[in-house]
């Protein structure tokens, strides 16, 4: 017998018992599309983040840290993010480029609206890499010192425009309130009209002897001595004006986990906010004061320390090499393909749990197989007695009864597909018209790749050829004297 | 006629164990089958004739004694030399005919050349022109349940001859027909056996036997009884 024999015939008996056909094959079917939709529901959300990781260029993009020092004892010095290490950074093999998180706070006025932001100076060549080319109005900068900015969307929409082109080639005008180390120091020696003088001329001398009396006023006057310096710092301040032309607006703030700042300017149009002094936040001044810069000359480039440097690298290079020669140099890391690598794992154990609910309703389904097949023997007792005494050998009963049940999986599983398809079309479908109900961008959640077909086609007919095992072993074994008696 | 044996049976038993009881439906036969000649076993109801036709096929396996096939004992053949045996072999037919239901009269007797290695085109070819020559030829597309007995039997004789075996058992193949259609069959049988075949015919009519085949072998209880030839100087029907 060859094969297509064995389907000729088996399509002929199937074809004959239509009503337990379509029965026994439905349980295969409906057991099909509930792994193809749960699955595809996995792999689809899978699709979208790895889509928008690429488009993003996240996965070549790696931000790189000073190390935390793991306790106080620790007396190595950790490695400094200056420019030596900039340059020391670019030279691993593979690195397109390399520039700082180099931020400031800015007063900002786009049209009517007056807001506060942080803006980013980044070189023309950052801004080229796809973080941030990826632009949903106008284009980059021109160079370096171009008058220009491009700001994302989150900022268009706070500023009150609706349409990020409608804001190309509009007028933004940033304000830096700059502080400078000398007005700090000024009002040390006079503050409120009072100078240190009138307060030496306070202390009784006399009294110093008296170790309370001591601490006291050395406390007094550490505590005075810092108020004066910092009302001083925050209140002497002046104001550095720019303005700068819209030329693009970007996506949200956020990308995944990574905060990209409202206002992004060309690097050499920054520096000449920076290098007036410092921003107005307090907190630069401490952060200054704890890496040992204060008293630096702030626009000598050299002695600048970053808190992070973001790293763009050709995405042909496995991301490990790269995060080994940076830790190596005593850095750490953040990068999302590292990130991806986990959320891979857990769409695995996802998937995984998806598929094992959909094997369980096959195996409900396979039970099916061996109901109809074994009550099938049954009835064709007399045929298959018939069929040995023409010289038809166990094997070849075997197989008919084995691609019997192929032929239900076969049937069973394209028809799940199809049915799992078109249930996730329909339920994306709905999900869409809610999210653009919603405001939300919509997305598809679910996608059919070819290894979720393959994967189903070869579960589906796999567990329903096993489930035809035990009835073809059966069938195989009747007896053919017994069969063929006559009455 | 030529006196070389085909098939033979020696001291051939076969028994059924029924509880504590052990029914000997064969209890040492021994025959012999000459090459072209046409056989008749006689014997009542539950003499052993059909667990003698069944062991002769290869369809059963003594309990002891052996059937030879030109000196080769069936019971040293593999499972599947034996299912070639009958594939290519041997034809049978029943008292019940026993064709597939739903099958047509066309495909029941393709059937029979699914196990012979008969390409599918010359299946139908050589399906149709038996049923032709059986004067089936407007019954071919029928099922069984729209054909008369008469019919179905010679329907079940296509399907025995089609692959040309070299043996023809039919047991009791007019135990189910009325007078004009058992003496068709009979008359089928009689004009292939002189066309060569070989054909072992078991029934319970010593009559019919004795009017029509050359020698017949008396059953009863499992053992033969009589044997020899019935009509010594016999022409064969014009
Ligand atoms: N499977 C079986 N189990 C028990 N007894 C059987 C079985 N098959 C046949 N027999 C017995 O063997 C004897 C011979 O049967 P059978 O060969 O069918 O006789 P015949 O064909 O001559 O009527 C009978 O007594 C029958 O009851
Ligand atoms: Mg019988």
């Amino acid at each position: 017998m060859t094969l297509r024999d064995l389907i000729v015939i088996s399509t002929g008996n199937l074809w004959r018992m239509k009503l337990r056909t379509l029965l026994t094959t439905s349980g295969v079917l409906i057991a099909i599309a509930a792994f193809v939709s749960m699955l595809s529901f996995g792999a689809g959300n899978q699709e979208q983040i790895n889509n928008e990781f690429n488009k993003l260029g996240l996965f070549s993009t790696m931000q790189v840290y000073p190390k935390n020092k793991e306790n106080i004892s620790d007396t190595t010095t950790a490695a400094k993010l200056d420019q030596r290490a900039l340059e020391r950074l670019a030279a691993v093999p593979g690195v397109n480029i390399v520039y700082p998180y180099d931020a400031f706070s800015v007063t900002a006025r786009l049209g009517d609206s007056v807001l506060s932001a942080k803006a980013q100076a980044l070189p023309i060549a950052a801004v080229q890499t796809k973080l941030f080319s990826n632009l949903s109005a106008g284009g980059a900068f021109d160079s370096n010192n171009s008058h220009e900015a491009i700001i994302s969307t989150d900022f268009v929409k706070k500023a009150g425009f609706t349409s990020p082109d409608s804001i190309i080639g509009k007028r933004l005008v940033l304000s830096v309130r700059v502080s400078v180390i000398d007005s700090g120091l000024a009002h040390i020696l006079v503050d409120r009209g009072e100078t240190v003088l009138d307060r030496i001329r306070r202390i009784h001398l006399d009294s110093l002897v008296n170790k309370e009396y001591r601490s006291k006023v050395l406390r007094g006057e550490v505590n005075e001595t810092i108020r004066r310096f910092l009302n001083g710092f925050i209140n002497a301040q002046s104001v550095v004006n720019d303005t700068l032309r819209v030329c693009g607006v970007r996506g949200p703030d956020r990308v995944g986990r990574m905060r990209i700042e409202s206002i992004i300017i060309p690097a050499s149009t920054a520096a000449r906010f920076s290098s007036s002094g410092f921003g107005g936040n307090p907190s630069e001044i401490f952060s200054a004061m704890s890496s040992g810069t204060l008293f630096e000359r702030t626009n000598d480039a050299s002695g600048k320390t970053y808190s992070q440097v973001t790293i763009d690298f050709d995405p042909k290079v496995i991301y490990k090499s790269i995060r080994d020669s940076v830790e190596a140099m005593g850095f750490r890391t953040f990068s999302f393909a590292a990130e991806f690598e986990q959320i891979q794992r857990a769409f695995l154990y996802i998937d995984l749990a998806l598929g094992v609910i959909g094997l369980i309703a096959l195996l409900t389904a396979s039970l099916g197989i061996v109901n109809t097949m074994v009550m099938s023997i049954t009835e064709r007792r007399r045929e298959i007695g018939v069929l040995k005494s023409l010289g038809a050998d166990e094997l070849d009963i075997r197989w008919l009864f084995l691609v019997e049940s192929g032929v239900i999986g076969i049937l069973g599983t394209v028809a799940g597909i199809l049915f799992g398809w078109t249930i996730t079309r329909i339920v994306s479908a709905i999900a869409q018209a809610y999210m653009k109900n919603q405001g939300i961008p919509p997305v598809d959640v679910f996608a059919l790749p070819a290894w979720l077909i393959l994967i189903a086609l070869s579960v589906g007919v796999g567990v329903s050829v096993v489930a035809g095992f035990y009835p073809a072993a059966r069938a195989a074994r009747v007896d053919a004297v017994e069969a063929l008696r006559n009455d | 006629m030529s006196s070389e044996t085909f098939l033979s049976s020696i001291e051939l038993c076969r028994y059924y164990h029924r509880g504590p009881q052990t029914v000997r439906a064969l209890d040492g036969v021994t025959i012999t089958v000459a090459r072209g000649e046409f056989l008749s076993i006689v014997g009542s109801s539950g003499s052993g004739k059909t667990t003698l036709l069944n062991l002769l096929a290869g369809l059963d396996t003594p309990t002891a004694g052996v059937v030879e096939l030109g000196g080769v004992p069936l019971t040293s053949m593999s499972r599947r030399q034996l299912s070639a045996y009958r594939a290519h072999k041997v034809g049978m037919i029943f008292q019940s005919f026993n064709l597939i239901s739903h099958y047509t009269a066309l495909q029941n007797v393709e059937t029979a050349l699914y196990f012979n290695g008969t390409a599918p085109n010359e299946r139908r070819r050589l399906s149709t022109q038996i049923l032709e020559q059986l004067g089936l030829a407007d019954r071919m597309t029928h099922r069984p349940a729209d054909l008369s007995g008469g019919e179905q039997q010679r329907v079940a004789v296509a399907r025995a001859i089609v692959k040309s075996p070299e043996i023809l058992f039919a047991d009791e193949p007019t135990g189910n027909l009325d007078f004009e259609n058992a003496e068709a069959i009979v008359n089928l049988l009689m004009k292939l056996n002189r066309d060569g075949l070989t054909i072992v015919l078991v029934t319970h009519n010593l009559e019919m036997a004795q009017h029509y085949t050359q020698r017949t072998i008396r059953m009863q209880y499992g053992r033969v009884i009589q044997s020899g030839s019935t009509k010594t100087a016999e022409q064969p029907l014009p």
